[in-house]
């Protein structure tokens, strides 16, 4: 009798412990994505899933509706793993709807010009034409400048004994070495899609 | 003031970069009032899934410069074998000078006073290249770069096109 009595406290204990367990277990996993309106959320998805199609037409959509679901619809969280190449293949039996008749690439493009460049802007790392605000500098360029680049590399080139010219001569290096590529890239992409494939 | 080994040294060195740069790359200090701290701007070798990108990185050296190393940083986005998700190149020139407890690396090819940083900045354009398979940084890359190069490569080309604001 007294060894039971003894026992007892420990038990009540575990009891109480083990129903706290369960009562975290449950309210956990209940307040998960109580969609309001699963229509509204599913156009939601698929609406980033085409941003995101915009910028890697070459993934695979099935994938980037597997991570988006993962992620809880993050559009940046998802192109960040499709980057760092951590994109998973989803399970056969992940299975999403097929992409509505109507809202095909073209037309998420006519209607939100912007977003593809936001998208990037956003993510962590931005590109060189914003780090460096060279936005405007990519259009003023005319073709006087680019007739006499020898001179301009010339004049750049040379050491300065002035310490301010020094600085100023290296941040014009860079800067025509960034807009130098991107119109090589651009040239590249125009030949490209002009290009019969 | 009385200018130290390290300042000396990094302005020569400056000095060359500036009169004889290298093909592909600009580098010198973001600021001279502190010579310790280099940006650098790399180009995508040609031939390569890197080609046609720019890709920028931070040179950090230490007071002792040069008998011990700088550290190097890619400050955008790099996706190789031998660069960690923060962007920290891994290479040997950069390793401190001595044998490596490993052995995987020759004496010759660490880092010594009579390396540069043209040299460093050669060895990473290269590294670009030709990723070292022997000592991933990035394991997931060099996994991609392993297993599925198409893959690797196109995921490149998207960077390359992203760092360009394209």
């Amino acid at each position: 009798m007294a060894n039971d009595q003894l026992n007892l406290g420990p038990l009540i204990l575990i009891l109480v412990l083990s129903g706290l367990i369960l009562r975290y277990l449950f309210v956990t996993s209940q307040p998960q994505p109580q969609r309001r309106d699963p229509q509204a959320a599913h156009r939601a998805r698929e609406e980033a899933t085409q941003r995101i199609l915009q910028i890697f037409p070459r993934v695979d959509r099935r994938s980037i509706l597997w991570d988006l679901q993962r992620t809880g619809g993050n559009v940046d969280a998802t192109t960040e793993r499709i980057l760092t190449g951590r994109l998973a293949t989803p399970p056969i039996t992940f299975q999403p709807p097929p992409p509505p008749p109507g809202s095909s690439i073209t037309t998420a493009a006519s209607s939100q010009p912007g977003h593809g460049a936001k998208l990037v802007e956003s993510s962590s790392q931005p590109d060189l034409i914003t780090r460096y605000n060279l936005q405007n500098k990519l259009s003023s360029v005319t073709a006087a400048e680019q007739q006499q680049p020898a001179v301009v590399d010339k004049k750049g080139k040379v050491w300065s004994s002035n310490k301010d010219e020094r600085q100023a001569a290296l941040q014009k290096r860079r800067e025509d070495m960034i807009l130098a590529a991107r119109r090589k890239m651009e040239a590249k992409l125009a030949a490209q899609k002009n290009a019969p494939t | 003031m009385a200018q130290s080994t390290a300042h000396r040294r990094l302005l020569q060195e400056y000095k060359s970069l500036t009169n004889n740069p290298p093909d592909g790359i600009t580098a010198g200090p973001v600021s001279e009032d502190d010579l310790l701290h280099w940006e650098a701007l790399i180009e995508g070798p040609e031939e390569t899934p890197f080609e046609g990108g720019i890709f920028p990185a931070e040179l950090k050296f230490p007071k002792d410069y040069p008998l011990s190393p700088p550290t190097m940083k890619f400050t955008g986005w790099i996706f190789h074998p031998n660069v960690y998700k923060n962007g920290s190149v891994c290479i040997s020139i950069l390793h401190p000078p001595g044998e490596d407890p490993n052995h995987y690396e020759h004496a010759s090819e660490r880092w010594s006073p009579i390396q540069s940083v043209e040299k460093i900045l050669i060895s990473v354009m290269s590294m670009l290249a030709e990723p070292n398979d022997e000592s991933p940084a990035n394991i997931d890359a060099a996994k991609m770069w392993r297993e599925r190069r198409d893959e690797y490569n196109d995921m490149v080309r998207q960077g390359v096109l992203k760092m360009l604001g394209l």
